[in-house]
């Protein structure tokens, strides 16, 4: 039995070797596709599937508040509290609070990602400290020890590893902080921290507008056995609970669970997790294309081989044998494309790596590290067997069971290309071609929504714009006017600078990946038009000057300027959404409105300007949201300052002198993210350019696969009508004929694949909806320039075969026996 | 017609030269030829003599190494491959030894096929296909696929085929080669019929019975006439 299976490899190997084109072009289609699978599923593996270093992380959840019309919000302390008390699904729960602090007396001052968290956020996600000791509850109590734990990377750099760093003193913010606890290495949530400090809040006794800020990340473990459709559906209830409870801040809130994973993704509308599954869906396709390619590869090869295989029956071999040994050489091949393929995917996967889909920052380490580890190499070898058995099938049953005798010299040779056998090559080629539609259609309407979201109008212009973050600490900035005269005299420098047109300072850069603020408002003589709705705008205080910076497009009145300052008549500039959802169908202009938190009174401000809508939001990029700019010297705030500059030429020329002139104010002043805004914006479609890329390319190699299969049938085809083709040329057909008969023949092939593709993809590209912008999924101008461009490949794959055909000698006519 | 009549084909100094492999095959050498119309000549000789690379001379198929063919009083060796595609379609028809139908096609449509290479309207196409099954007595198969029909009935095909178009000249090579006496003997029996309504007709054959038919036969061996003579 074995030895039979070593002859059968033995002779595989001669087969392949003796149609050494054949199989090099079967062994590049194998590569392609499964080293395209392999790829994109390292980038599955990588961001779904791989350990992470927390503990139980199948049964993590994370909660997001929704409210109708945005993309999902973090956590407020009321839903924190509420879960806290009423939840029955939740084995434990945290919570944390981003937070970033100025690291002083170390060197440069410097800027560090930290978080505030409640003793129980580390239980929650099963993470212990690798040195000293966890935050206590006695801890974590208002008016407690200024205590904090570090993360491994910053105690390598700070510490030099040195394990007596336990009892010492870090200088956060002024303040000075003992160290109790070094993280593991790599652990960093929330959002890439490296500093924890107690959140020390006494929840209950803060004021509901606290309460009910949604800037907190709430985590949970489920208990063992229940699904998270069943901890979401008792968590919607304590939120309609709230929304009763507390109608004033609750109104029009909900909230949903979603897996931690998916939330360290940063990706709290789901869209990678969409994204991966359609590019899985579209490898899949890629491969079922390759295999029916192969499969046509074989079936042709096997009609030249009919002879052979006949031969083998009348010496006695049965047909479970001669399958068996087709078999053994289909799996051959595939092993060989496989490991061919394994070879592509290890240059493909930095390639994925590099383009990383993910908008999340924690776990860089895990989620940036695509590579093929043993889970990538099984799933290789299991797509290499199965690809193996499924190409292999069709041409073994049929190149065993065909023409069971010797097939005589039929009196009377026909030429035709209808030829027993044929069907299959055609069903095959259809099909190759109908999948390939499919997939250029789903990437063609990636790519223009990518497109779209890309040409977003932006509100503003993002060439030669510099930012910097800075955040000023309260120790030393106690008082709002020294905050002013610091933003002032920043300024005042860096105007003057060479290269530096205009300068401005905000409290968020657009679409920056930090917390944003925004402000419930209220209109000066009109109740909320929907009683349900608790109305918020993007909230920014801004210096005068910042939004000429910005460039952004005033539409009427005035931008905020000089003359805007701490004791002048409070005035506001918004946006035309803000203007549309306040006053519509109104001239905004003069009117007024203010911003409400309870407990504290703010005053009107008169609108003096609309501009046209700016994405200030991240995480709401796809709708205009309402904002508005306040003048910086007329709200007292503690928030950071933001720096914009714009500059003549390139921004990162203007980098050192911008901080010079910021030291030159205060040489403690850190300064972080200063960065351009083009290289800020490149972060914000990571998702979208991923699959918009990926889809493409397998789109296109899908496209490439089906052209080298039909120019593979036809160049069968051709060589299997020379005959015929001399005939008709010694009948007095003309070159047109013949290219005629080839390229409609072809035509008709590729016309039925098309129509067969289109149904296909408008029945599968539905499935897209939630990834496109603006882009219908069944949208007509899509559908139409892909089957041109599908016909146009096809007509190019055919016309060679069909050249081919063209130099037929048509003596052949008469020398043919 | 009489004997003095300008010949329809004069083939002076022909020679065919095939060079495989760096060895020259001399497959004709010399051959002087005139072919008058209404004329039915037949060309015999051993295997490998000559036969078939001078019919596919005479069929424009191929080119001859050096000597004039003229057709008509026309000179054929410069011409392009269109126009040699357009005499082959209107002048001349082709009757193969393996019959060359084409299997896809149904009998009226192989008939029909050199006249839609000749741009031929439909309704004149049809009459001109019907008239050549009647005269081949195949009408009644012209939806059948080739498949269905004997190897006899279909050599009558495909001399319906070769007539089809009206040609100045049928050439046809061993046209009884693949098919057993009694078929053949029909298919000569039409040849004759169709000479006797004026056809002209080139045939290769090396069966001495059916190469009586003709009223000339020309004797090749080793790519020269070796024999010219007209029947009794
Ligand atoms: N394409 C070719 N290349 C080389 N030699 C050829 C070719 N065609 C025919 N010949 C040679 O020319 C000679 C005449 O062949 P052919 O005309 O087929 O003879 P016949 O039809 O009388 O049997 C033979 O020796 C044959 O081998
Ligand atoms: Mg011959």
């Amino acid at each position: 039995m074995f030895g039979g299976f070593l002859q059968d490899l033995r002779y595989g190997a001669r087969m392949l070797l003796k149609s050494p084109t054949y199989t090099a072009i079967a062994i590049a289609a194998l590569a392609l596709s499964i080293g395209a699978n392999t790829a994109v599923f390292s980038a599955v593996n990588t961001l779904l599937l791989r350990p992470l270093p927390l503990k139980d992380l199948d049964r993590l959840v994370f909660s997001v508040a929704l409210r109708e019309g945005f993309d999902p919000f973090g956590s407020s302390l009321l839903e924190f509290e509420a879960y806290r008390q009423r939840n029955h699904s939740f084995e434990s729960i945290g919570v944390a609070m981003q937070r970033s602090f100025n690291l002083i007396g170390r060197g440069e001052p410097e800027r560090i990602r930290g978080a505030l968290i409640m003793a129980d956020y580390l239980t929650t996600l099963g993470v212990n400290p690798i040195l000293g000791r966890s935050l206590t509850l006695e801890e974590d109590q208002p008016g407690g020890p200024a205590v904090a734990m570090m993360g491994y990377g910053l105690w390598q750099k700070h510490f030099g590893g040195d394990t007596r760093v336990i009892g010492e003193k870090l200088n956060l913010e002024g303040r000075s902080y003992t160290v109790i606890g070094v993280m593991p290495p790599g652990f960093d949530l929330p959002e890439a921290a490296e500093i924890w400090l107690p959140l020390q809040t006494k929840i209950d006794s803060l004021p509901l507008t606290d309460r009910a800020v949604p800037g907190y990340e709430v985590v949970a473990k489920l208990r063992p056995g229940v699904s998270l459709r069943q901890a979401d559906a008792e968590s919607k209830s304590i939120a309609r609970q709230l929304e009763q409870e507390f109608p004033q801040v609750r109104r029009g809130w909900g909230v949903k669970l979603i897996w931690l994973r998916q939330e360290l993704l940063g990706d709290l509308a789901g869209r990678v997790n969409k994204a991966l599954v359609a590019l899985i869906g579209g490898v899949g396709f890629l491969l079922l294309i390759c295999c029916a390619n192969v499969a046509n590869l074989q079936l042709a090869r096997g009609f030249a081989r009919t002879r052979e295989l006949a031969l083998r029956r009348a010496l006695g071999a049965s047909r479970s044998r001669l399958i068996r040994q087709l078999l053994t050489e289909s799996m051959l091949l595939a092993l060989l494309g496989g490991a061919a393929g394994l070879v592509l995917a290890h240059w493909i996967v930095p390639l994925l790596a590099a383009i990383n889909p993910i908008q999340g920052i924690s776990l860089a380490g895990f989620f940036h590290n695509f590579r093929i580890d043993s889970r990538v190499l099984a799933f290789a070898l299991l797509v290499t067997l199965a690809t193996g058995v499924i190409f292999g099938l069709l041409p073994a049953l049929k190149g065993a069971g065909e023409r069971e005798v010797m097939p005589s010299l039929k009196q009377g040779d026909q030429h035709s290309a209808s030829a027993p056998g044929h069907g299959w090559l055609n069903v095959l080629i259809v099909s190759e071609i109908a999948i390939a539609m499919t997939l250029l259609v789903a990437g063609g309407l990636i790519a223009r929504s990518f497109n779209r979201l890309q040409h977003v109008d932006l509100g503003f212009k993002s060439d030669n714009l510099l930012t910097v973050k800075m955040i000023l600490p309260a120790s030393k900035y106690s008082e709002y006017r020294q905050r002013i005269a610091f933003v002032d005299q920043v300024l005042e420098r860096v105007k003057i600078l060479p290269g530096v047109l205009s300068a401005g300072t905000t409290t968020n850069i657009p679409l920056e990946r930090e917390i944003a603020y925004d402000s419930v408002f209220s209109v000066e003589g009109r109740p909320p038009v929907n009683p349900n709705d608790v109305p918020i705008t993007s909230h920014r205080l801004v210096s005068p000057d910042y939004l000429k910076t910005l460039g952004v497009t005033l539409i009427k009145g005035r931008l905020i300027d000089e003359t805007d300052r701490a004791g002048k008549p409070p005035v506001v500039v918004i946006s035309e959404e803000l203007a549309r959802e306040a006053w519509p169908g109104e001239d905004p202009l003069g009117k007024r409105i203010k911003r409400v938190r309870p407990n504290q009174d703010f005053l009107w401000m008169t609108v003096v300007g609309v501009v046209k809508d700016v994405k200030e939001d991240l995480f709401n990029y796809r709708i205009n949201r309402p904002v508005w700019y306040v003048p910086y010297a007329q709200l007292e705030n503690n928030f950071p300052v933001n720096l914009v500059v714009r500059t003549s030429s390139d921004p990162a020329r203007v980098i050192a002198a911008v901080r010079e002139a910021i030291h030159a104010v205060d040489p403690d002043q850190p300064v972080s993210n200063v960065m351009t805004m083009n290289e800020n914006l490149a972060g914000v479609l990571v998702t979208e350019r991923f699959s918009a890329i990926l889809m493409n390319a397998l789109g296109a190699s899908g496209l490439l696969l089906a052209a080298l299969g039909l120019y593979g049938v036809m160049a069968y085809s051709v060589s299997q009508r020379t005959a015929e083709i001399g005939v008709r040329v010694a009948l007095g057909a003309q070159r047109i004929h013949v290219l005629q008969l080839i390229l409609s023949q072809g035509a008709k092939l590729t016309l039925l694949g098309v129509v067969i593709g289109v149904a296909a993809a408008w029945a599968l590209t539905r499935l897209l909806g939630g990834l496109l912008f603006e882009v219908n999924a069944t949208d007509p101008a899509t559908f139409l320039s892909i089957s041109l461009l599908l016909v146009s490949i096809a007509l190019i794959a055919c016309f060679l075969p069909a050249r081919r055909a063209l130099s037929v000698d048509p003596v052949i006519a008469l020398r043919a026996e | 017609m009489n004997n003095g009549s300008d010949p329809l084909i004069r083939l002076s100094s022909v020679t065919k030269v095939f060079l495989t492999d760096e060895v020259e095959t001399h497959a004709l050498s010399g051959i002087h030829l005139d072919i008058r119309p209404g004329e039915y000549m037949s060309i015999a000789g051993p295997s490998g003599c000559g036969k078939t690379t001078l019919l596919s001379i005479l069929g424009l198929l191929d080119t001859p190494s050096d000597g004039s063919y003229s057709l008509k009083g026309h000179e054929v060796a410069n011409l392009s491959f269109a126009d040699r595609a357009r005499i082959r379609n209107r002048e001349i028809g082709f009757i193969f030894q393996s019959f060359n139908l084409i299997g896809d096609l149904t009998v009226f449509e192989n008939v029909e096929l050199p006249l839609t290479y000749r741009g031929m309207a439909a309704s004149e196409r049809k009459s001109f296909v019907t008239e050549a099954l009647d005269r081949v007595g195949m009408a009644h198969r012209a939806k059948h696929l080739p498949s269905q029909l004997s190897g006899g009935q279909q050599q009558r095909v495909a001399v319906a085929r070769a007539l089809a178009g009206r040609p100045a000249i049928l050439l046809a090579d061993e046209p009884t080669g693949n098919l057993d006496s009694r078929n053949g003997e029909a298919v000569m029996q039409l040849l004759k019929e169709l000479h006797e309504n004026g056809a002209t007709i080139c045939m290769v054959t090396h069966d001495e019975r059916f190469a009586q038919h003709a009223d000339r036969t020309v004797h090749l061996f080793d790519g020269r006439v070796v024999e010219d003579r007209m029947a009794a």
